[in-house]
């Protein structure tokens, strides 16, 4: 079989669960320096996203299906959202849940999809279908080796950008 | 034919003529307010208001079912789309459209007028600092994107305060972008009628739009097969009306053709059979048209009722025709039993007196129908009918039925003790079930079937449509005045709601706060050099751009010097439309209501209130409420059949000057009542009002045979014919309204029953009780 996108789904998909330490810095034109944070990603098959942040504030983002849990211990806070409500949010989620999963029915949902480069360095460029998706989320980059993710970049329409660099643990 | 009876026959037909002009003009109701009193107190005025045009009377819940989800949610879309271009509906929703957003553009520009966080405090050095610290915080978080660029705008965050208060309350479930049933098997919409609830016929309109519209998205989204539901108290009313219609047309053709059947076989005549209905259709006729000039409109109840009426004007022309033996004519048999006739009549008319006198308009509409019912068509059956018997006409019984109904009789006394026994255990009975054999909730009035107020309720959940709950109801004289009170009773409610009493409220003057509020916040705003000066100070040592939040001040000097926002500005947006729900300008001035969510200690609510002007401010739950203005309704009304059995008794006494006479007619009635609410009750049922009307009905029509058994009546000059012509009127009775006990729709149902138990025990008591030994030899 010729590689591209689905090949490269079908591989992700065979990933049952991944953890991975993340480091990620937003460059935001409001702010004279970048933030950095960090913390760890986790994903279980088929649809539960954690990312804990650890530092500068711990705080945690659990995706189960499609409710969104917000955690902030510090201000003693928990939030809990329905993606269907926050379709920006809900398409942002998907981007790396569906990434992760394999799920291209999800990512095709709300992007066009293109890939680039081979089964060895790959790189997904995502851009949201949706007109107001558009307004906040111009393009998000994915790039990967193998059946593992390296780096998430997302350009906001607006000028602020992030990348969050993955580091898989070894198990 | 002599030239009275002439005239007395054409006064007859001019008078139907006029009736059936004043019918034929009749407006139609169906609301439930008919039912609550007609002088209440300005809280239940309110409610009841609330109940006729209020916007939950306005509300129609629809669902859509049968098909796979895209399909449903196709033709949700579709269906949106066509009503929201319907001058009969305000607004419709199907969940795609995200109120917010639509409403983000008109809180951005309002926000520092509209947040109850806008105090001077929140404009100093450290006020701005803390909102910056946590900006800071949100810019971290993984949501960050949503708030990216209104933070040069929005520093001290008014904008997620907005949105808190505002989102906090949760919504249906969605599929596809569309409300559906948290199962998935049904899309949801709600629409809001222009018409107001109580207006049956703009809502029977509406309806019909909304089945149009399903109609044409159906095929046009190829969805086949899937189905519409729709609910409400509009659909209700609308509904009901319907159903009392086909239930009291449906039920009255074939207990009238049951009934016309048994008189057939007695009579041998069409046209006499033809005559007995003569009676009961002038009567009825006249009991609508009576309602119509009293009471202006014919509540849907009072027509079912209707019905009820052939029960007791069919037995007027059953005695006459019957109990004129052969060689005699129908004139001399009246004057014979007219006394008896007419005291029957007369009892019963006692009894619907009371009801006539009770002051809730529904109740009345029932006695007075009853009263111009009888009494017109025991006028027909004495001065018209016998004009209209054929000449030399009499009843063949059957022969053997005389004397086998009299050896019957003769044994009858015999049963005295055991009834006696069953009676006494009945009322034992009744007595320890105490006040459950009452059903005091107002649904069950409501004369929608029980399945259809099941689905009500259940898309009430799904769509989390607001329980009728407590509210806090505060009047004034202005729009303004009822709005400070509302924030007045806000700021109350936040204490409590951090103390726990309550979970959370709603009230008006979030959406609209008033004028003062306004001023105040727009005061709490610096000028723009001390703003500057502050946002400086605040920044200091933050890794903000410089420059940053130019924005903000720009914004904060143009909300110091915006013109106060009314409701006219909040006119087509979703806070317009939540506005338009707690606040109302109703008879007596303005109303708000702030509606409490899991109140978990009514007193510390009740003592944390107090403070507040209690003309003003009123906690009420609304369903208790409801139904406690329904239980007293009931009481009354209870205490008014009562009353009128009371002038039933006083009348007796006073006609037959005999206590014992008197005894003898009561007696069988009261141990029929008795016996019959305890049969209902060991079936399960819950006594409502339907009953309550059925079983003084039961009182008119039993108080009949009594009459005619009792030992002094003139009308029982043959005993044989008596006993016959009483048979043949109970069994008529016991058919037709058996017949009715089938109904789907509640109220006939019940009466139907109800009567139809009672009349048939009491021809037996009054046969125990009252029947003479046969004459020796």
């Amino acid at each position: 079989m010729q590689w591209g996108v689905e090949p490269l789904m079908l591989q992700l998909s065979e990933v049952k669960q991944s953890q991975a330490r993340f480091v990620e810095r937003k460059y935001l034109k409001v702010l004279n320096a970048p933030l950095e944070l960090s913390g760890t990603l986790i994903y279980t098959r088929p649809g539960r996203l954690e990312k804990r942040t650890l530092k500068p504030k711990p705080e945690t983002l659990t995706v189960v299906d499609d409710i969104l849990t917000l955690e902030n211990p510090a201000r003693n806070e928990r939030r809990v959202l329905k993606l269907q409500d926050y379709p920006v949010l809900w398409g942002f989620v998907e981007s790396i849940r569906g990434t992760l999963g394999g799920d291209i029915k999800a990512l095709e949902r709300f992007y066009r999809v293109e890939l680039e480069g081979g089964p060895a360095k790959w790189q997904l460029y995502l851009a949201p279908r949706d007109r107001k998706m558009n307004e906040v989320i111009s393009l998000i980059r994915i790039d990967g080796s193998k059946a593992r993710i390296d780096t998430i970049e997302v350009q906001e329409a607006h000028g602020d950008r992030s990348v969050m660099k993955i580091y898989e643990d070894r198990p | 034919m002599t030239s009275p009876a002439r005239m007395r026959i054409g006064l007859w037909l001019g008078f139907l003529l006029a009736c059936a002009i004043i019918v034929a003009r009749s407006q139609y109701g169906a609301d439930l307010a008919a039912f609550l009193p007609s002088s209440p107190s300005p809280t239940q005025r309110f409610l009841v208001d609330e109940l006729r045009e209020g916007v939950v009377s306005r509300l129609i819940l629809i669902g859509i079912e049968g098909r796979e989800q895209d399909r449903l949610a196709a033709v949700s879309r579709s269906l949106a789309a066509r009503l929201e271009k319907n001058e009969r509906f305000i607004y419709v929703a199907d969940g795609a459209q995200d109120g917010l957003r639509a409403d983000g553009e008109f809180l951005l520009r309002n926000r520092y007028l509209l947040s109850p966080a806008v105090t001077a405090e929140r404009f100093t050095a450290s006020g701005i600092r803390r909102g910056l610290e946590q900006q800071l915080d949100l810019l971290s978080s993984p949501t960050s994107m949503l708030v990216g660029n209104l933070l040069p705008h929005d520093p001290t965050g008014e904008m997620l305060q907005l949105i808190d208060r505002f989102q906090g309350q949760g919504g249906p479930d969605k599929r596809d972008g569309i409300w559906f049933s948290a199962d998935g098997t049904r899309a949801l919409l709600v629409a809001q009628t222009r018409a107001a609830g109580f207006d049956i016929d703009a809502q029977e309109q509406a309806l019909a739009q909304i089945r149009a519209a399903f109609d044409a998205a159906v095929p046009e989204q190829h969805a086949e097969g899937a189905r519409l539901l729709v609910t409400g108290p509009g659909v209700f009313a609308v509904e009901s009306r319907a159903g009392i219609k086909r239930d009291a047309m449906r039920f009255s053709l074939l207990g009238t053709l049951l009934v016309s059947a048994i008189l057939l076989f007695v009579y041998r005549s069409l046209r006499v059979l033809a005559l007995t209905l003569v009676p009961v259709a002038s009567g009825a006729l006249a009991g609508i048209a009576a309602v119509s000039l009293a009471f202006g409109s014919v509540h849907g109840v009072t027509l079912g009722f209707g019905a009820t009426l052939i029960g007791e004007a069919v037995d007027y022309a059953i005695y006459l025709f019957t109990n004129t033996a052969p060689g005699s004519t129908p004139k001399t048999t009246l004057q014979r039993i007219w006394p008896t006739l007419r005291l029957g009549m007369l009892t019963s008319v006692f009894g619907f007196g009371a009801m006539l006198v009770s002051g809730f308009p529904g109740l009345s509409q029932l006695g007075l129908f009853s009263i111009a019912g009888l009494v017109v068509a025991v006028l027909v059956t004495r001065w018209v009918l016998p004009e209209l018997v054929p000449e030399g006409y009499h009843v063949r019984t059957a022969a053997g039925l005389g004397p086998s109904l009299m050896r019957l009789l003769a044994h009858a006394p015999r049963l005295r003790l055991p009834l006696l026994v069953l009676v006494i255990a009945v009322v034992a009975w009744l007595a320890t079930r105490g006040s459950t054999v009452w059903d005091d909730e107002l649904s069950s009035l409501s004369p929608v079937p029980v399945q259809i107020q099941r689905l009500d309720q259940q898309m009430r959940a799904d769509l989390g449509a607001p329980d009728v709950g407590p509210v806090i109801v505060v009047r004034g004289d202005s729009e303004q005045s009822v709005l400070e009170t509302a924030e007045q009773v806000g700021a109350t409610l936040a204490v409590l709601q951090t103390e726990g009493v309550l979970a959370g409220f709603d009230s008006p003057a979030f959406y609209l706060p008033s004028i003062g509020a306004q001023r105040a916040r727009q005061q709490a705003i610096p000028d723009a050099a001390t703003l500057t000066r502050n946002l400086a100070a605040a920044a200091d040592g933050l890794p903000f751009r410089a420059g940053t939040f130019a924005p903000f001040v720009e914004d904060a000097q143009a909300a110091k010097r915006q013109v106060p926002l009314t409701s006219q500005d909040l006119v087509g947006t979703g806070l317009g439309l939540k506005l338009q729900a707690l606040l109302a300008q109703r008879q007596g001035g303005w109303f708000a209501m702030l509606p409490l969510r899991k109140v978990s200690d009514m007193h510390l609510l009740e003592a944390g209130l107090s403070k507040h002007d209690r003309s003003q401010v009123v906690l009420l739950d609304m369903k208790r409420e409801l139904d406690e203005l329904y239980h007293g309704y009931r009481l009354r009304a209870l205490g008014f059949a009562l009353l009128g059995v009371v002038a039933i008794v006083v009348l007796l006494m006073v006609t037959l000057r005999s206590a014992r006479r008197t005894w003898d007619v009561v007696a069988p009635l009261a141990a029929a009542v008795l016996v019959t609410a305890g049969i209902l009750v060991a079936t399960g049922a819950r006594l409502n009002i339907f009953h309550l009307v059925a079983l003084l009905l039961v009182v008119g029509v039993g108080s009949n045979y009594t009459l005619f058994f009792e030992r002094g009546s003139p009308g029982a000059a043959d005993p044989q014919r008596t006993a016959t012509s009483v048979l043949f009127c109970n069994l008529s009775t016991v058919v037709g309204f058996g017949v009715l006990g089938f109904a789907a729709t509640p109220v006939l149902g019940a009466i139907g029953t109800t009567v139809a138990i009672g009349a048939f025990l009491s021809l037996v008591f009054a046969v125990i009780l009252t029947a003479r030994s046969p004459p020796p030899g």
